[in-house]
């Protein structure tokens, strides 16, 4: 993978945040890439999860912030149990999903529903999607 | 025994098999099952970051009213409930300044009593003094096994059954910590304590597609035969599960699995809690297998009751 490296205060300015709100320390990773060797969603991935630390440990915010693998992650957490140093990639994901443009579209919402869907579904996963996929 | 048990939103709308075979089974352990007053969904999804802390106001509402109660344990069987649960307690007992601002939160909350009407506000904290224990814990450590085979109305003669963890009861470790997240024993042990065989495979922790099924169903689809063909492989008859959703990803989607994946004959998905009811001698028409997509009627056939393993 190809990166264009920046540094800068907005750099420092994006890490600190997903520091702040992930609680992780995104500089423990090594990148043995143990997270994305277990990931049941890595197929699906545009960036796989220890692409993702990398590029947050580097402040590429843009590139962090566009990809598709921010609503492809099923807090599984197998990535926690397998990671080395102890990193919640999920916590991670969730951060950089928190700090997307508030008055951007949803990435998941209700309308995407049928009708004859919701009936069947059960309550848990429609509290759960939209709790992490909608605004 | 008496012991407050949560059964969370999906057991009382959708799947409710899972809700009344653990009445059921409780019921011939002798276990009186009580609901907290009041109780509200518990928010399904645990906040993941530092900053969503009106996500814990729910479950801590919830565990105060078990504490206000009198209860010291709170008893629930699905996954997602078990976690969120679990967690929040361990947020508010770990880290003093979620405690605080939490119990801000909720302290001018008002409980409105169901007979008299009276209004209720200004609630204690909750300091987390109410422990959440997943059925399958307070199977293990509260009833004991011994008193289960005890028990035991069924022979359920080595009936082979995958157990399936899932994502939540295990993980993170750091915070769950109800078994190895790697080599646990709990359901196996359960399995084996009501007569049936643990199968044990690969895929009993991993991911089913959780709520992905909904935005990208063709990833969950293939999650999910992952861990049914493991099953199946290793000679399960059923795969055991104890998540609403673990069982509609694996049964309720079992036909599309089937059609993508042509390789795959179909297993069935049951509740641990059925086959606990079934053991215990329940009538196989309360089991709730009506529920079920992909028939589970012959694992539940009777046999006689003669000697039991153990
Ligand atoms: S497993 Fe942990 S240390 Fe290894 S690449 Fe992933 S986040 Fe980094
Ligand atoms: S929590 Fe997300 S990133 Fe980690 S293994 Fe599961 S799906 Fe992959």
């Amino acid at each position: 993978m190809r990166v264009k490296l920046k540094s800068g205060r907005d750099q420092r300015k994006f890490i600190a945040r997903i520091e702040e709100l992930s609680g992780e320390n995104v500089f423990a990773c090594y990148q043995c890439g143990r997270c994305s060797a277990g990931c049941p969603m890595a197929s699906e991935m545009d960036l796989l999860p220890n692409q993702i630390i990398r590029l947050v440990q580097m402040g590429l915010d843009e590139d962090v912030l566009r990809s598709k693998t921010l609503f492809l992650c099923a807090s599984c957490f197998t990535c926690e149990s397998r990671c080395p140093k102890g990193i919640d990639m999920a916590r991670v994901m969730e951060a950089v999903r928190h700090i997307l443009d508030p008055k951007g579209k949803d990435a998941f919402g209700p309308g995407e529903i049928s009708p004859e869907l919701a009936q069947e579904l059960p309550q848990q996963v429609l509290v759960s999607i939209f709790r992490k996929f909608s605004k | 025994m008496r012991v407050h048990y949560y059964p969370g939103c999906t057991l009382k709308q959708k799947t409710t098999a899972l809700d009344i075979s653990t009445r059921e089974a409780m019921k011939r352990l002798d276990i009186e099952l009580v609901e907290p007053e009041g109780w509200s969904c518990c928010g399904a999804e645990y906040p993941l970051t530092e900053e969503k802390i009106v996500g814990l106001a729910a479950p801590i509402r919830v565990l105060r009213q078990v504490r206000e109660e009198g209860g010291d344990v709170l008893v629930t069987t699905c996954s997602f409930c078990f976690a969120v649960l679990k967690r929040a307690d361990k947020a508010v007992k770990d880290d003093p300044l979620k405690r605080k601002r939490v119990n801000a939160y909720l302290r001018d909350d008002i409980q409105i009593d169901p007979l008299t009407k009276e209004r209720t506000t200004g609630f204690e904290d909750y300091n987390g003094e109410v422990k959440v224990l997943h059925l399958l814990e307070y199977l293990r450590d509260r009833v004991g096994y011994p008193k289960i085979r005890e028990r035991l109305k069924r022979n359920l003669k080595g009936l082979a059954i995958a157990p399936y963890y899932g994502c939540r009861v295990l993980r993170p470790q750091k915070e769950m910590a109800v078994d190895e997240p790697d080599s646990p024993r709990l359901f196996e042990e359960f399995l084996e304590a009501v007569g049936c065989a643990a199968v044990d495979y690969p895929f009993k922790q991993e991911c089913c597609g959780s709520y992905i099924s909904v935005s990208l169903p063709a990833a969950a689809t293939e999650a999910s035969y992952r861990i049914l063909r493991s099953a199946r492989m290793n000679g399960a008859k059923a795969v055991a599960v104890t998540c609403p959703l673990c069982f509609y990803n694996m049964d309720h989607r079992q036909e599309a699995i089937k059609e993508t994946f042509l390789d795959f004959p179909g297993l069935p998905v049951v509740f641990f809690t059925q086959l606990l009811a079934w053991a215990l001698g329940v009538d196989k028409s309360v089991l709730g297998l009506g529920e079920h997509r992909v028939p589970a009627d012959d694992l539940f056939s009777e046999t006689p009751a003669t000697e039991v393993r153990t």
